[in-house]
C-alpha cells in the first residue's frame, strides 16, 4: 500500500480540525487537549499534537491528511511532517487580521526548506467581516502565481475545492519539470 | 465590508503595500487612545492624510502658514498646492510609521470632501514606504521578517514596474548592487564594510516595498533539485489518480 501525505497548516484557530474533519474517511485522530497558554482566549480546546485524516484513492494507494500543531512551541513537528508531503495547504483565518504575520511565518517555514507546491486557502469566507482572497494574497505578500482560493472548512464541497486546486497546482508543476 | 484590525498586528507598511498593490480607493482612519489619523488613496496612491476629518483646504493652507487668509488658497495653482502640501502630508504620514498600537478601519470607495486639502497629484506609496521604514530603527520590528542574517535576499521574479519609482540613498544603494540571490546578509554586510544591523535594516525597507524576498539557502537548493525534475512522471501518475477520486467525492 502506498501512501501520499499532503500537510495542513495554519495559525492557531484557523479551521485546520475542521478541514480534515470535513473531509476524512476516517474519524478524525485528533489529539486536542484544553489549551494553556494565550491560545485558549481564542479557543477552549486547541491542537496541541496532530490531526489526522485518511482517503482511500485505491486499494493500492491512501492520501494521509495531517493537521500541524497551531502554536510556535511545538514548531519542531513541522518538520517533521514535512517530510516526503506532496504538498501543503495554509489555512488562514479570513477575519483576524491579527494571524497574518504568524500565517506568514508559517508559509516562511515550510516553503524555505522546500520547493513545496502550496495553497492558501482563505477561511471563513462566510463570515461577513472576512477579508477576500485577493486582499489576503496583498496582505500575505504572496506573488501571483500562488493560489488563495476562498474557503469554508465546514462545507465538504469547498473542501473538495481546495484540495483539488492544490492537487492541480502539483500537475502543473510537474508538468513544467517534464 | 471594511477592512478592520489592529496595526500592531498588520502594520502601516504592509497597510499602505496592500493598498499599493490593489489599486485601492478608499479612506484609512487609525486610531490610538486620544489620537486619530485619516488618509484617503485613489487607486493606490494617497490623496490626503491629515488627523483632522472635516479640515478644510484654507484651513490646511492657514495652519501649515501657506497663506496669511482662506481667500488666498483659491488663487494658488495645482503645483503651488502641491508644493506646500506634499512635504506636509508626508512628515505627517513618517510619523504615523512610529504608532506601535492602533486599530485601523479602511473603508472601500470612500472619498473626501470637495474642500478638503486633496493633493493635485496624488502621492505613490512605495517611497512613502520607503522613508517611513528608513525610520525604524528597532531590531524587534526588522527581526520580524528577517530573522536571521544567514538568509539570502533576491530580487523578486516578476519585479513590479513600481520599482522602477523607487528613490534609494547610496547606502541603499551599494546594497541593492550586492544582491545577488546567492550571498547571505551577513556576507553582504562583510563585502560592503557595514554592520550587519545596517544590511538587514536597508533589506528590511526593500522587503516591505515589494522589491525583494529573503530566503533559507536550503530554499535555493531545493529548487535547483526540483528543476532538474527527479520522479515528475511517477509524481503526475499519482496525482492524477488523486484528483479522479476526489472529484468523484
Amino acid at each position: 500500500m502506498q501512501t501520499v501525505k499532503m500537510v495542513i497548516s495554519g495559525a492557531v484557530n484557523s479551521g485546520k480540525t475542521e478541514f480534515i474533519k470535513t473531509i476524512s474517511e476516517i474519524e478524525v485522530v485528533s489529539t486536542e487537549r484544553r489549551a494553556t497558554d494565550d491560545t485558549s482566549k481564542v479557543k477552549d480546546k486547541t491542537t496541541v499534537a496532530m490531526d489526522f485524516g485518511r482517503i482511500a484513492i485505491g486499494n493500492d494507494l491512501v492520501l494521509h491528511l495531517f493537521g500541524t500543531p497551531g502554536q510556535k512551541r511545538f514548531d519542531f513537528m513541522w518538520e517533521i511532517l514535512s517530510e516526503g508531503m506532496l504538498g501543503l495547504i495554509i489555512l488562514v483565518d479570513s477575519t483576524r487580521p491579527e494571524t497574518f504575520r504568524e500565517t506568514n511565518r508559517i508559509i516562511d517555514f515550510f516553503v524555505s526548506y522546500r520547493d513545496t507546491p502550496y495553497v492558501i486557502a482563505a477561511n471563513k469566507q462566510d463570515r461577513p467581516n472576512a477579508w477576500s482572497p485577493d486582499e489576503l494574497r496583498l496582505a500575505l505578500r504572496q506573488p501571483p502565481h500562488v493560489k488563495v482560493v476562498p474557503c469554508v472548512a465546514v462545507d465538504r464541497e469547498s473542501v473538495k475545492s481546495v484540495l483539488l486546486d492544490l492537487l492541480y497546482t502539483i500537475l502543473e508543476r510537474s508538468n513544467e519539470e517534464g | 465590508m471594511p477592512l478592520v484590525g489592529n496595526i500592531q498586528d498588520f502594520g502601516l507598511s504592509d497597510f499602505l503595500y496592500l493598498v499599493d498593490r490593489g489599486y485601492k480607493t478608499g479612506c484609512l482612519y487609525l486610531n490610538r487612545e486620544h489620537e486619530q489619523a485619516i488618509l484617503f488613496f485613489d487607486k493606490g496612491r494617497l490623496i490626503y492624510a491629515s488627523p483632522h476629518e472635516h479640515e478644510t483646504l484654507s484651513e490646511v493652507l492657514m495652519r501649515i502658514g501657506s497663506i496669511s487668509s482662506p481667500e488666498a488658497a483659491q488663487s494658488m495653482s495645482p503645483a503651488q498646492l502641491q508644493s506646500a502640501l506634499q512635504p506636509h502630508v508626508e512628515e505627517y504620514v513618517y510619523t504615523l510609521f512610529g504608532w506601535g498600537d492602533g486599530e485601523f478601519l479602511f473603508e472601500h470607495g470612500q472619498k473626501p470632501n470637495a474642500d478638503a486639502p486633496i493633493l493635485p497629484t496624488p502621492i505613490p506609496v512605495e517611497n512613502l514606504i520607503m522613508e517611513g521604514v528608513r525610520r525604524i530603527d528597532e531590531w524587534g520590528r526588522i527581526k520580524d521578517r528577517i530573522p536571521s542574517t544567514d538568509l539570502i535576499p533576491r530580487f523578486l521574479e516578476r519585479p513590479s514596474e513600481k520599482a522602477k519609482g523607487v528613490k534609494l540613498s547610496p547606502e541603499e544603494w551599494r546594497v541593492f548592487a550586492r544582491i545577488n540571490g546567492k550571498d547571505s546578509l551577513a556576507a553582504i554586510a562583510q563585502s560592503i564594510g557595514l554592520s550587519e544591523f545596517d544590511v538587514c535594516r536597508v533589506v528590511y525597507g526593500f522587503l516591505t516595498a515589494g522589491l525583494v524576498e529573503v530566503v533559507k539557502r536550503q530554499r535555493i537548493q531545493a529548487e535547483t533539485r526540483s528543476a532538474a525534475g527527479s520522479g515528475s512522471g511517477l509524481r503526475r501518475s499519482l496525482v492524477s489518480r488523486i484528483i479522479a477520486r476526489i472529484e468523484k467525492m
